[in-house]
């Protein structure tokens, strides 16, 4: 990658099909097995079936972001071991997706088994991609009634995930999304950058959550739990919380009014 | 554990100072985005084939910088070379020497801003004016710039008026129009009276040697309209490979910079003033300068040498609107800066190794890059060496991965901690001592701890349908 | 106050010191920084090609298609505040009502110029320009290279300009163009740069928005740029 392009490129030919590994994220292991619940029901219900490798544990970004790389590469190792196989692997977070992608292949460039890490990458769909590029679906059935802010995470930039995860939501009867302003500014997680940097982290966080109060919506909705979790961490914290929610969440809850 | 420098910094920050940074920056944004977009239908394009122009020149350095020279010889130029500040600060003194030149009228320049140039040509008895009006400012204040095209977007009217009431220009007027005007009558003296016009440049074409200069303000045009000799010192990765390269360059350079079309003033200088005009340089002199450019070159972050300086990264930057350009304790702010500072520091590098840690990773500044530099990758890449390097900065506020990566590497200690976790629901989090999580406290919740849920849901539900 | 600079300043690279068995000749700085250029870029495999690219590229879109380079050119000056004059009477009358009378006129234009400023009468317009009265001159009347008209621009340049001077320092300057020196967009004005030490374009009056972003014209240049058209 002596001249990388863009950041964030996606392998053109990653295998679709309707078997496939989850990647469930060390984010919904521990705190969201909702989405990670709605991610199964909303995968089966497209026919596919789903294994979940159980050594599974982290994408090992917080190491990367972190600049241990050689922490980080224990973690990726690991996980190509467990991920083995052919099969697309599905993660509903374009943070992790693009941590095995993209951040992966950047912190092997000189490792003997960069092959092997890249190999991961081109089968790695974030959970969106999967659905509208992947299988093709481009209308979601159900209903939602809700008006949305939908925060497009910053890992998605330049991917196709964030507007796959907008045609979904936009598609849904009774669903409304709703613009605010500086839509492409960071939530300001970041990872580790959180709290190495708290003051910088809050205050890009209360700015987006200024923009998100202003269009007074009923949900606020991301592809990557983590950008929710400090957001909704933060309203909380200031005593008004808002209701935030995975795209695979509205998209389950969806079909329960089918 | 010792907080960010720069986090520190901007939480000290003053909340005029904040309001200032960030509605220049936003501003600049906006207005970048809705001409670029505007004026073509696919500037991404664009940014991707300048970035790759940009590489081959940053790549192709070896062949094209001595090309570049040859051809500002045939031009009637004198070309200089200065590997360090001291070498490049001492060859503009030597030029001006040699002229018995005692005053110098400087347009806006970063590598004059890199070496110090001001004080030392101060220390050496020659009196050296800014001319731009934010550097004007700047200087009359002894203030730093903190943001590349916009040197003072730090400070309000009112802190410039006081300044100038301060330095003799007039009663205290905080009126934008009347600051401008008081300037332009200041430094039209001391364009008339100087010696030596010295300024950057933003672009040189090799083939046919041109040096090429945007300003709005008409200030590098009129060192080069008054004065009888023009010093140029320009960076070794400011060369373009062709002159009709600039019709991209130019187009990009402005759009993304200010959000203008082009700016005020594109001057294309490839030598003395001809013999028909009165006006301008008799003399001219262009000093290539190294200043650690040849570390960034040698290092595999060498794409960060594409930059043209237009400053879109820094308007589109989170961090940068909380934090402000001084945060950055070096010449280039912003993204561009915590990637480039560090680099041009040499074996100073673990001091400013912080730097490349003050970004979410958000890739904001990947996307606006009219040379679509990645950022984000270059940041990752410093990070690690800062920790290769075992830099105290770098290393501040950030958790130790060591025992993690371990914990995360064997499924069944990863699975008893998962379990194990369901603790922390009935211990008040505000004792629990993990540093890490009591920073994220101070100003966030933790949603409840579901550790284990999602493995014991798959593993007992009924068997889900079978794959059509 | 003094600048104390609050970053480091780079380290010096110290030469190797000369050994006295075998006197090598001081590198010259060329040859030293070149050779650091080389070194650093050794370890490429390969080098990046230079790509080519297409002119049309770059044609910002409202430029395309059948366009009366005047009257696109005019619109788009107007866009940077820039004051397009289509005749001498338009541009008497302009200079008349700013209040502007005294100026300085390119000897070579002087002549297809003064009647109409004769007939308007009142104004004061010297054909030589002296440097130590650079304020009294409120207009100056040069002669430009060329026109770009997708952004509005005046080419100028050392052959054609009479005085550098005169052609900034004025609050009002007035470039003189001709129809057929107007190139439709940049690349075609790229293309046609002319074999002169100095070209300079100028698009629109002069400008800053260092104080609070806040758009003041007139600067260090004019703050009145006009294009009149001649021919």
């Amino acid at each position: 990658m002596s001249h990388a392009e863009s950041a964030l490129i996606t392998s053109p030919n990653r295998p679709a099909g309707n078997r496939v590994q989850l990647m469930a994220t060390c984010l919904c292991d521990a705190f969201y097995d909702d989405v990670a619940k709605a991610t199964v029901e909303v995968l089966e219900h497209l026919g596919c079936s789903v294994e979940f490798p159980e050594g599974q544990t982290c994408c090992g970004q917080p190491a990367f972001n972190g600049g241990d790389w050689d922490s980080s590469r224990r973690v990726v190792r690991h996980t190509v071991k467990v991920f083995s196989g052919d099969l697309p692997v599905i993660v509903p977070s374009g943070s992790c997706a693009a941590m095995i992608f993209h951040g992966a292949p950047l912190e092997f460039e000189k490792e003997p088994d960069a092959a092997e890490i890249a190999a991961l990458g081109n089968r790695t769909w974030e959970l969106a991609d999967f659905i509208v590029n992947g299988l093709g679906i481009k209308k979601w059935p159900g209903r939602y009634a809700a008006k949305i802010a939908f925060h497009r995470s910053c890992h998605s930039r330049g991917t196709c995930s964030g507007p796959a995860s907008l045609t979904l939501l936009s598609s849904i009867a009774g669903l409304e999304v709703v613009p605010f302003g500086e839509g492409e500014q960071c939530c300001g997680f970041g990872g580790t950058f959180s709290v190495s940097f708290p003051n910088v982290s809050a205050g890009m966080g209360h700015l987006k959550l200024d923009h998100i109060r202003a269009i007074q919506p009923d949900v606020l909705v991301s592809g990557d739990m983590s950008c929710m979790m400090h957001l909704g961490g933060l309203a909380e914290k200031e005593g008004k919380p808002i209701k935030t929610q995975h795209v695979v969440q509205i998209l389950r809850d969806a079909l329960k009014n089918a | 554990m010792a907080l960010q420098q720069i986090d520190q910094f901007s939480a000290k920050l003053r909340p005029e100072t904040r309001a200032s940074v960030y509605d220049g920056s936003k501003k600049g944004h906006e207005k970048r985005t809705s001409v670029l977009f505007d004026h073509y239908p696919d500037p991404d394009h664009l940014r991707r084939l300048a970035g790759n122009i940009k590489q081959h020149v940053v790549e192709n350095l070896d062949t094209l910088l001595p090309a570049a020279a040859a051809a500002l010889e045939r031009n009637g130029v004198k070309v200089h070379w200065a590997s360090t500040a001291e070498e490049a600060n001492a060859a503009v003194l030597a030029i001006m020497r040699a002229r018995n030149a005692t005053k110098m009228v400087k347009a806006k320049t970063m590598v004059s801003e890199e070496t110090h140039l001001a004080d030392y040509l101060g220390k050496n008895g020659v009196e050296c004016v800014e001319t731009d009006l934010g550097e004007f400012i700047i200087q009359i204040d002894g203030d730093h710039p903190s943001h590349i095209v916009k040197p003072i977007i730090h400070k309000n009217r009112r802190d410039i008026a006081t300044s100038f009431e301060k330095n003799g220009l007039g009663a205290y007027n905080d009126d934008p129009q009347t600051i401008t005007r008081r300037a332009r009558a200041h430094l039209r003296k001391k364009y008339l009276e100087a010696d030596v016009g010295l300024t950057g440049a933003n672009f040189v074409t090799t083939d046919t040697g041109r040096l090429v200069l945007v300003t709005n303000e008409g200030n590098s045009r009129f060192c080069l309209a008054a004065t009888p000799c023009h010093i140029a010192m320009v960076g070794i990765e400011k060369l373009l490979p062709r002159e009709t390269d600039l019709g991209l360059y130019l187009n990009l350079l402005a759009r993304s910079g200010t959000g203008q079309q082009l700016t005020v003033y594109t001057e294309f200088i490839s030598g003395p003033r001809s013999a028909t005009q009165p006006d301008g340089p008799e003399e001219m002199h262009v000093i290539f300068v190294d200043n650690g450019r040849t570390d960034a070159l040698a290092s595999d972050c060498r794409e960060i040498l594409r930059c043209i300086r237009c400053g879109a990264c820094l308007n589109v930057c989170p961090v940068y609107r909380q934090a402000s350009g001084h945060a950055y304790r070096s010449v280039y702010p912003g993204p561009v800066g915590a990637v480039l500072s560090p680099l041009l520091a040499g074996e100073r590098f673990p001091e400013l190794a912080d730097l490349p840690k003050a970004s979410s990773l958000c890739g904001a500044c990947n996307e606006v890059c009219p040379v679509n530099i990645p950022i984000p990758d270059l940041l990752l890449r410093l990070r690690n060496r800062g920790k290769q390097e075992g830099s105290k900065a770098a290393a501040a506020g950030t958790p130790p991965m060591g025992a993690w990566s371990l914990l995360a590497s064997q499924p069944f200690v990863w699975k008893t901690s998962l379990l194990a976790g369901n603790s922390l629901n009935y211990i008040p989090k505000s004792l629990i001592p993990v540093p890490p999580m009591q920073t994220w406290l101070r100003d966030r919740t933790l949603p409840a701890w579901r550790g284990g849920a999602f493995r014991k849901w798959l593993a007992n539900r009924p068997t889900p349908p079978a794959a059509k | 106050m003094a600048r104390q600079p609050p970053y480091p300043a780079r380290r010096q690279i110290t030469p190797p010191a000369p050994s006295f068995l075998l006197p090598a000749p001081m590198p010259s700085p060329r040859d030293t920084l070149l050779a650091r250029v080389t070194s650093a870029l050794a370890p490429l495999p390969k080098r990046a090609p230079l790509p080519n690219w297409d002119n049309e590229l770059v044609i910002m879109r409202q430029a395309r298609g059948p366009v009366d380079a005047w009257t696109f050119f005019a619109e788009r000056l107007k866009a940077v505040n820039g004051t397009p004059l289509a005749s001498t009477t338009d541009l008497v009358a302009t200079l008349t009502q700013g209040g502007w009378k005294h100026g300085y006129c390119d000897p070579a234009l002087w002549d297809e110029l003064r009647p109409a400023f004769d007939a308007a009468g009142g104004f004061n317009v010297e054909t030589t320009f002296d440097r130590a009265r650079i304020d009294d001159y409120q207009f100056c009347i040069t002669a430009a290279t060329a026109g770009i008209a997708e952004t509005g621009t005046l080419v100028l340049s050392d052959l054609d300009t009479s005085r550098r001077l005169a052609a900034l320092s004025p609050w009002v300057h007035v470039a003189v163009l001709r129809r057929a020196q107007i190139h439709i967009d940049v690349p075609a004005a790229i293309a046609a740069l002319p074999q002169d030490p100095n070209v300079i374009w100028c698009t629109g009056p002069s400008k800053t928005a260092d104080v609070e972003g806040i758009l003041i014209e007139g600067v260090h240049g004019p703050g009145i740029q006009i294009a009149l058209l001649l021919g």
